[in-house]
């Protein structure tokens, strides 16, 4: 149905349409972000041996993050006298609304997608960099030296971070011979790109998790030991926008990992019965459930070790990554 | 009116809404901001021609790189100072003068420019088509930039190393 609408002449009854569709989805990312942060508070208890929220909504603490939204959406809205307002309202603005762009790149199954770009991949990259503005900007506007400060540290982890992502992915488009995300699917139907380039598989991972600002590389927040970083001067509902930010980025880069690695919605061998679409969903859950196992894992690194990491470690092996798949290639792919 | 130009309008108008706040703001990180909307608006232009690649580009290193840049360049040194305006008679005068010169050679070229047909099949794989062509016809080009990127990069790291040896030599 979708791939009808997406070749077929544009008009209003379209617009609407796709309009309709991309509601559809937004509701559909809250409601993950909800269960996701709840999954995470449980997961987390049970690695450490306590029940995590239990009280409100029954056993399991089903209502808990539903209550923790209404209680940031009727705290007080305040804003600094000295903060640069206009900047201070737009700042979670910019950096929400590429969060849930790049979702628009992701086919989700055969079926389901919302576009079919023919650069998705460097669409989702490029958009994603824009976030980056928003929390450098909201650092700023905020008029006090620990958010610009956290703000600083947080865009100089960012920018580290996306170029061994983005350098590691260079093995998979030599594969696919492309950067439609759809194709890279496609290329996956016999063996997962995981297994050819398992060196960029894990450069992804780790630079994706700094990328999201995630244990063990979760300095921009880093609530224990520093003052929470760019965010320190929000509260009420902006506050939630950055956290929200945050969660809709863990949706979109599980995604795109699944995609990009892990076949996307192709089945496991003998178990083509299975639709593709549980296949994705259930590739997505396990990622997400990686990064919240190595946030009860890790210890955090010390910001030199971070940066150093990044361009010292994670860099070169990138690179080795690119010259080993053209020899793959080569060798076993003509 | 088709959704094409509609969008076209729309992208227009941010673009050179952004240029001109960007001009007549007087706070530097302001000024940043309007030309990150500018960058974008321009970025969709391209949309609208079907130059994705082009557009994705455009947003990956003008919003995203270079305007990072400069914001850290900004916040990192003294930002307190606002620009004041001086306006004399005579740069008025001038810079008025250059306008209407510029508009009017503008006016009559564009107004004698044929381009002849317009290419209908760009759209199809011209991501594809730029890597062929960068990667044939234009490999020397190509080859000596990145050259010229390296001999950046190394400037750059000597100059940060200096810094650091002096500070250590004190």
């Amino acid at each position: 149905m979708v791939n009808d609408l997406l070749t077929s002449p544009a008009g209003w009854i379209h617009a609407a349409i796709f309009f309709g569709l991309g509601a559809c989805l937004l509701m559909i990312v809250l409601g993950f972000v909800t269960y996701a942060i709840l999954a995470e508070r449980k997961v987390l208890g049970f690695m450490q041996l306590r029940p995590g929220p239990n009280r409100v909504g029954g056993r399991f603490g089903l209502l808990q993050t539903v209550a923790d939204v209404l209680k940031l959406l009727i705290k007080e809205d305040t804003i600094p006298k000295a903060a640069d307002k206009p900047l201070f309202i737009l700042a979670p603005v910019l950096a929400f609304a590429p969060a849930f762009m790049v979702l628009a790149a992701i086919p989700f199954s055969n079926h389901l997608k919302f576009s079919d770009l023919s650069i998705g991949l460097l669409y989702y990259i490029a958009i994603s960099g824009i976030t980056t503005v928003g929390i450098l900007m909201a650092g700023w506007a905020s008029n006090n030296k620990y958010s610009l400060l956290g703000g600083m540290r947080s865009a100089a982890q960012m920018i580290s971070y996306e170029i061994p992502l983005v350098i590691s992915v260079v093995g998979v488009i030599m594969f696919s011979g492309s950067l439609n995300l759809t194709e890279i699917v496609e290329g996956q139907k016999t063996v997962a790109y995981m297994f050819l380039s398992p060196l960029g598989f894990i450069v992804f991972l780790i630079s994706s998790i700094a990328e999201l600002n995630r244990t063990p590389f979760d300095l921009p927040e880093a609530e224990s030991e520093l003052v929470a970083g760019y965010h320190v001067e929000y509260s009420g509902f902006r506050w939630a926008f950055f956290m929200l930010t945050e969660y809709v980025y863990l949706f979109a880069m599980a995604a795109l990992t699944t995609v990009l690695f892990l076949g996307g919605w192709n089945p496991v061998p003998f178990l083509g019965c299975i639709p593709g679409i549980v296949w994705f969903a259930l590739k997505f859950s396990l990622i997400v459930f990686f990064m919240i196992w190595v946030r009860g894992t890790m210890p955090r690194l010390r910001a030199d070790q971070l940066m150093e990491f990044a361009w010292k470690v994670l860099l070169p092996v990138a690179l080795l990554n690119i010259f080993v798949s053209a020899v793959v290639k080569e060798l076993f792919l003509r | 009116m088709t959704g094409e130009m509609i969008a076209f309008f729309i992208l227009a108008l941010t673009a050179i809404a952004g240029g001109v706040m960007m001009i007549n703001m007087s706070n530097v990180i302001h000024m940043v901001v309007a030309l990150v909307f500018t960058f974008l608006a321009i970025a969709g232009i391209y949309i609208t021609l079907s130059a994705e690649f082009v557009a994705a580009v455009q947003v990956l290193i003008y919003s995203g790189a270079i305007t990072i840049i400069m914001l850290f360049g900004i916040m990192l040194t003294r930002h307190e100072g606002m620009t004041e305006w001086k306006l004399t008679k005579m740069t008025v005068l001038l810079s008025g003068a250059g306008i209407i010169v510029f508009f009017l050679i503008m006016f009559f070229s564009i107004n004698h420019l044929s381009l002849g047909n317009p290419a209908t099949d760009l759209h199809i794989d011209n991501t594809k088509k730029i890597g062929v062509e960068l990667y044939s016809k234009y490999v020397i080009p190509f080859e000596l930039t990145s050259v010229l990127l390296l001999v950046a990069l190394i400037g750059a790291i000597v100059i940060a190393k200096r810094d650091d040896e002096k500070e250590a030599g004190k």
